[in-house]
C-alpha cells in the first residue's frame, strides 16, 4: 500500500505502523504496515473481523502502546504518548463509579487545573449534548450501560480533542440502543465537525457514520481495502433501509468475509491444537 | 385468625422468639453468675456479685483517673492507626503497582502477617521505653500487615481501563495516585482500615497488659494485680462497648462508601 500523500488536509497520518507481540508461541504480527490518513472533519471508520489488530492500532494511536515501528503524526507532530489533540472512548466500561455524571465529565478538566465553576458549567454543556441532561448528581451505578457509555462520552468530549477515537464504544450495547447511539454520535459529529476514527467491527455501523472505511485483514492486520462511502448526509440510521446502504454493507461484507472465517479457521484449529496438546 | 395476624407481619418484634430466647440467654448467665458469687464454691471474688460490679463501675464512671487512662490508651491507638494506616497504604500501593516488589516482598508480608507482634514487645520496649510510646510501636506493626496486604490486593483489582482512561487525558503521576488509585480503592482501603483498628486495639492493649504505667490495659492489670475483682470487672465491660461502638463506627463509615456502585 502506498504511503499517504501529505499534500491534503490531513489531520493524522498512520505511516507504515508495524506492531509485533512476543508470545510464548513465538512472535505474532497484530499490525502489518498500515497506512492511511485522516481528513480534517472526517468520520473515518476501521472495521475487521475479531483479532485482526484494531485495538493494538487504536492503542497505539491513543499513545498507550508504543513499540511500534512507523509514524503515527498529528497535525504533523509525531506521537508516543498519549496526545491531548486525541480523546478516546474505550469500548470496556470506563465511567467512574465514585464519580458523579458531572465530575465523570468535568475530570479531564480538573487535570488541566480549570476551576471548579467553569468546568461545571463546561461539563453540563456536554452532558447536554449527549442527552443527559437531569442525570448530573447520578452515580454511574444508577445508569443503563448506553447512559454510562454517553458520560464516557462526553467526558471525551469534554476536553475537546482534534480527534475522536473510539474504539468499538458500542460493542456491549444492545442493537436499539446501539442504533440510537449512533445517531447521537453522528448527530454530534456533524454539530461540532469533529474529526472522528471509528474502530469497530460492526459493517452496518460503519457504513452508517463514515465517509471512508478502512477494511483489515485477519492476521496479520493489513490494509486489504478503503472504501469511500458516498451517502448523504445529515444521515440517520433511518438510511440503513436505503439500497445504496445495502450496497456498500455487501461489499464490505464480501470483503470481511473471507477474513472472517479465516480468523474462525484459525481460532478452530487453534482450539484443536490445544486439546491434542493437553 | 392466626394466619391473618402472621400476613399483616410482626406487630412487635420486640417479642419476637429470638428476642426473648436473647434476653432468657441474658438473665439466665446473671443469674447462674449471681448464684456462683453466692455459693461460697469459688474463692473470694473470683465471681464477684453484680451488686458489687454495679458499684465498681459507677466508681469508676464517676472518677478522673479512669479517663485520662481511657485518653492515653484512645491516643494510642489512635497514633497506631495513623502510622501504620498510612504506612500500611504507601506499601500497599508500592507492591500493588510494581510486580518485581511484590514478588520480593510479599512472602515476608504473608509470613509476619499472623505473627502475633506481641513477641516484638520486648523490642519495642529497649527502643521506646515504657511509656506509651512502645505501644503505639506495637500497635502500628500489628496495624501494618493488615492493611499492607488489603490495598495491594485492592490495587491488583482496580479496573484496567480506568488507568488507561487516565493515562489517555494525560494525568501525571500524582494525579493517577489521587484522582484514580486511591478513589478506585476505597473499598480495600476501608476494609484494611478496619481489620488494622481490631489489631491496633489488641496490640495496644496486650502491651499495656505486659508493661506499662498508663492506660486501659494497666489498670486493668492493677486491678487484677491487688485482686480488686469488681473493678476489674466493671473495666472489662466498658471495654467491650466501647469495642462494640469503635466497630460498628467504622462499620458505618464503610457503609457510607459501598452505596456507591463497586
Amino acid at each position: 500500500m502506498a504511503a499517504p500523500s501529505s499534500t491534503n488536509n490531513a489531520i493524522l497520518t498512520a505511516d507504515h505502523i508495524n506492531v509485533r507481540f512476543e508470545t510464548a508461541e513465538g512472535p505474532v504480527i497484530a499490525v502489518d504496515d498500515v497506512s492511511f490518513d485522516v481528513k480534517q472533519g472526517e468520520f473515518f471508520s476501521v472495521i475487521g473481523p475479531s483479532g485482526c489488530g484494531k485495538s493494538t492500532l487504536f492503542n497505539v494511536i491513543g499513545g498507550l502502546l508504543s513499540h511500534h515501528q512507523g509514524t503515527i503524526k498529528v497535525g504533523g507532530e509525531t506521537i508516543s504518548e498519549p496526545h491531548k489533540s486525541i480523546g478516546m472512548v474505550f469500548q470496556e466500561e470506563s465511567t467512574f463509579p465514585w464519580r458523579t455524571v458531572t465530575d465523570n465529565v468535568a475530570f479531564p478538566l480538573e487535570l488541566i487545573g480549570m476551576e471548579k465553576a467553569q468546568r461545571i458549567e463546561r461539563a453540563k454543556h456536554f452532558i447536554g449534548m449527549v442527552g443527559l441532561n437531569g442525570f448530573e448528581n447520578r452515580y454511574p451505578g444508577e445508569l443503563s450501560g448506553g447512559m454510562r457509555q454517553r458520560v464516557s462520552l462526553a467526558r471525551t468530549l469534554a476536553s475537546e480533542p482534534k480527534i475522536l477515537l473510539m474504539d468499538e464504544p458500542f460493542a456491549a450495547l444492545d442493537e436499539q440502543t446501539r442504533l440510537l447511539l449512533g445517531d447521537k454520535v453522528l448527530q454530534i459529529q456533524q454539530q461540532l465537525k469533529q474529526t472522528t476514527l471509528l474502530i469497530t467491527h460492526n459493517i452496518t455501523e460503519a457504513v452508517q457514520m463514515s465517509d471512508r472505511i478502512l477494511v483489515m485483514t485477519y492476521r496479520p492486520g493489513k490494509v486489504k481495502r478503503i472504501v469511500d462511502i458516498d451517502l448523504p448526509r445529515p444521515r440517520t440510521s433511518e438510511i440503513v433501509g436505503s439500497d445504496a446502504f445495502g450496497h456498500y454493507v455487501a461489499q464490505i461484507w464480501s470483503d470481511l468475509r473471507e477474513e472472517a472465517s479465516r480468523g474462525m479457521r484459525d481460532q478452530e484449529k487453534h482450539v484443536m491444537d490445544e486439546g491434542a496438546s493437553s | 385468625m392466626a394466619e391473618t395476624g402472621r400476613l399483616t407481619g410482626n406487630p412487635a418484634p420486640a417479642l419476637s422468639p429470638v428476642t426473648l430466647l436473647r434476653a432468657a440467654i441474658i438473665l439466665g448467665v446473671l443469674a447462674i453468675w449471681e448464684f456462683l458469687s453466692h455459693s461460697g464454691w469459688l474463692y473470694r471474688d473470683v465471681v464477684p456479685s453484680l451488686l458489687a460490679i454495679g458499684r465498681a463501675l459507677l466508681e469508676l464512671l464517676t472518677h478522673g483517673e479512669y479517663y485520662f487512662n481511657l485518653g492515653v490508651t484512645t491516643a494510642e491507638v489512635g497514633f497506631a492507626l495513623l502510622v501504620g494506616g498510612v504506612a500500611g497504604v504507601a506499601a500497599g500501593i508500592l507492591l500493588g503497582a510494581n510486580r518485581f516488589l511484590a514478588k520480593a516482598f510479599e512472602p515476608y508480608l504473608y509470613y509476619l502477617g499472623p505473627t502475633p507482634k506481641i513477641i516484638f514487645f520486648p523490642i519495642m520496649i529497649m527502643y521506646f521505653g515504657v511509656g506509651p510510646e512502645s505501644k503505639v510501636a506495637l500497635g502500628t506493626l500489628s496495624c501494618f500487615f493488615p492493611v499492607a496486604l488489603s490495598v495491594a490486593a485492592g490495587m491488583r483489582q482496580i479496573d484496567r481501563v480506568l488507568i488507561r482512561v487516565g493515562y489517555s487525558f494525560r494525568a501525571n503521576t500524582w494525579q493517577m495516585v489521587m484522582k484514580i488509585y486511591l478513589p478506585a480503592m476505597r473499598h480495600p482501603i476501608i476494609n484494611g482500615v478496619r481489620l488494622g483498628l481490631g489489631v491496633a486495639l489488641i496490640g495496644v492493649l496486650l502491651a499495656e497488659t505486659k508493661l506499662s504505667n498508663k492506660g486501659i490495659g494497666f489498670l486493668i492489670i492493677q486491678a487484677y494485680s491487688i485482686f480488686d475483682m469488681p473493678r476489674m470487672y466493671a473495666m472489662l465491660i466498658v471495654l467491650f462497648v466501647l469495642s462494640i461502638g469503635a466497630n460498628a463506627l467504622v462499620g458505618r463509615l464503610g457503609g457510607l462508601h459501598s452505596i456507591k456502585r463497586t
